[in-house]
């Protein structure tokens, strides 16, 4: 069969220059044996993302522990986030990559998270690394299934540092510290920061469990982040719903509504 | 035979307290009143009682106190020199030279015309000044023994950091990371990974020179900068340290690996630690100070162990004379340690 065998585009992610050139060693070794090409490196997650949305990638070599964003909250961004356009692409045959990238954990020691790889069978690589466990990884990657986001968040029980918002074709990383509140409407989550509104795909119910210490439900519909909450007043209309309380927000003019549910709120923040 | 001795030797030998340490001073006197006071309740017909037996009983006992703090600080440096049991003799002696010549020149002061017998008085005396100086210097010793423990224990935290996989297993990775490109950088970390291990593996020491603990913190430095890169700064503000001072062994290095791994790590473009020292006085300061990340987490338990470690060996080494302080802003963190200047001994 005249089938071209497409090499592996290799996406490696560590903080640490070090680890990134012992990788690039072990896969120059590698490529005596399996078609492959190492098409970026990045530095931490926000990176690996800005690289994965320009260039077609099929595995992603990730490091675990890294300044702003880490390995787990990255692939958790990947899962949400559909596949990129990626007009660059002069070829269109060459950009056959799956989404998202088949992801082969690098980790130094962490009994916790290598408990879990080994529980859900994600592939993981402990660091030192030896080039008979990355070959192996590689010529597994093409035929992995995605992570799935339960497990992820299995593994990173802390809530991420950023909101991951698709639009038109980009992505933006909006961190969670700059979000003053969460509305449910219809399909979407409202964002809100001082700037402006973002649409997010996300159930609020899980928004809610995932950042408690962070947000604090105001209504069926709406969490607010308790830092900036500034003080409450009367206003709204008093019915079965609403006992007529609003919260004010800091850097946003108009006051939400507080559910009859919620009231309590009021009394433990003010 | 001999290898076993020298893993049950990692304890410190036992020793007199240092008599010119102004804790050491005020222990001795805080405890030598203490029990004339259950002595005076215990001679008491009532409460009104107390006071006067307590100042019968301390016409004899301050001078002989004083007298003897005097006398023991200005010997310290040849006692220093005596084996632990003859130093204690001596303490011993010295007590009860000071109680029965301190007696015998208070004439009538201690012993009013027509009172009970003298010698008895004066047998009396001296068997409770011995008893009080063993207690004393038995205080002294248990708490010796818990420094030692404490010592060890900072030995072991510190072997277990450097087991930490965090740290080994990302060093050896960086290490051969760059074995292919810097042979030569490649076998300094190593060189540098050995002699961490060393000090974290030897024989328990009191004190060992400033020198060498800095030697030891920037070749840990030079390790995680091997990984780190640019991204790990330290400025050393130590060119007004003295060279000749001695300090607690593995006080600097942990402060150090505190300030890399919360402080630096964390951040994307990384920091710059600043570690001063200088002397002040009599005085030797160290101050660690480190940026970090405003939603940086806390610190983990291991640390604040370590952390806990050190402040304790300060206390049992140095008593009062040593300051530990703490400084948590919102983008830094701070440690500042005081303890007294000493020299090295020339030998």
């Amino acid at each position: 069969m005249s089938t071209v065998e497409l090499a592996l585009r290799v996406l490696i992610v560590d903080d640490e220059p070090p680890a990134r050139n012992r990788l690039r060693d072990l896969l120059h070794d590698c490529s005596e044996q399996l078609a492959l090409e190492v098409v970026g490196e990045a530095g931490n997650g926000q990176e690996a993302l800005d690289k994965l949305m320009e260039t077609p990638v099929d595995v992603v070599l990730l490091d675990i522990r890294m300044p702003q964003m880490g390995g787990i909250e990255l692939a958790q961004h990947l899962n949400k986030l559909p596949k990129p356009v990626l007009n660059r692409v002069e070829e269109p045959a060459l950009n056959l990559s799956k989404w998202p990238p088949a992801i082969i954990f690098t980790t130094a020691y962490d009994a916790y998270a290598i408990k879990a790889f080994e529980l859900h069978a994600i592939d993981y690589l402990l660091k030192p690394i030896r080039l008979g466990r990355l070959f192996d990884a590689l010529t597994r990657a093409r035929a992995a299934v995605p992570v799935q986001t339960e497990v992820l968040r299995d593994l990173l029980p802390e809530p991420r540092k950023f909101l991951s918002i698709h639009e038109r074709g980009k992505i933006h990383l909006v961190p969670i510290e700059q979000v003053l509140f969460l509305r449910a409407e219809l399909k979407y989550i409202t964002v809100r920061t001082a700037e402006r509104e973002y649409l997010l795909e996300e159930s609020l119910t899980a928004l809610e469990k995932e950042f408690a210490t962070r947000f604090v439900r105001v209504h069926r519909s709406c969490l607010v982040a308790k830092e900036t909450i500034e003080g409450f007043e009367k206003g709204g209309e008093d019915n079965a719903e609403s006992a007529g309380w609003m919260v004010k927000l800091k850097g946003l003019d108009e006051p939400l509504p507080i559910s009859r549910r919620q009231q309590h709120i009021v009394k433990e923040f003010s | 035979m001999n290898k076993a001795r020298s893993i049950k030797q990692n304890t410190l030998p036992d020793a007199l307290p240092n008599f010119r340490n102004l804790g050491v001073t005020l222990r001795i006197l805080l405890i030598g009143n203490g029990l004339a006071l259950l002595l005076a309740l215990l001679q008491a017909n009532s409460w009104a009682d107390v006071p006067l037996r307590m100042m019968q009983i301390a016409t004899l006992l301050t001078p002989i106190l004083l007298a003897g703090l005097l006398l023991l600080w200005a010997l310290q440096p040849w006692l220093n020199r005596l084996a632990y049991w003859r130093g204690v003799l001596a303490v011993n002696v010295l007590a009860a030279v000071l109680t029965l010549s301190i007696y015998y020149f208070g004439g009538e002061l201690y012993r009013p015309p027509g009172s009970a017998d003298a010698w008895f008085d004066a047998l009396r005396y001296l068997l409770f000044s011995v008893l009080v100086c063993a207690i004393l210097l038995m205080y002294f010793r248990w708490r010796s023994q818990v420094l030692s423990r404490a010592l060890h224990e900072a030995r072991l935290q510190v072997l277990r950091a450097r087991i930490r996989p965090h740290f080994l297993f990302n060093t050896i990775n960086a290490v051969l990371g760059i074995v292919r490109t810097q042979p030569r950088q490649a076998e300094a970390a190593l060189q540098d990974m050995a002699d961490l291990f060393r000090m974290a593996m030897s024989d328990a020491q009191d004190l060992v020179p400033l020198r060498q603990e800095i030697e030891l913190s920037k070749q840990y430095i030079a390790l995680e900068q091997l990984r780190m890169g640019e991204r790990l700064r330290v400025d050393w503000q130590i060119q007004d340290m003295p060279d000749d001072a001695v300090i607690p062994p593995l006080l600097l290095q942990p402060l150090l690996e505190n300030a890399v791994y919360h402080g630096i790590e964390p951040l994307p473009q990384g920091g710059s630690i600043t570690v001063a020292l200088h002397r002040s006085g009599d005085e030797l300061r160290l101050r660690v100070e480190n940026p970090r990340a405003s939603n940086g987490a806390a610190p983990h338990a291991g640390n604040k162990m370590a952390l806990q470690n050190i402040r304790e060996r300060l206390a049992l080494l140095f008593d009062v004379e040593a300051r530990y302080k703490v400084e948590s802003g919102k983008d830094f963190y701070r440690v500042e340690i005081t303890l007294p200047y000493m020299k090295e001994k020339t030998t």
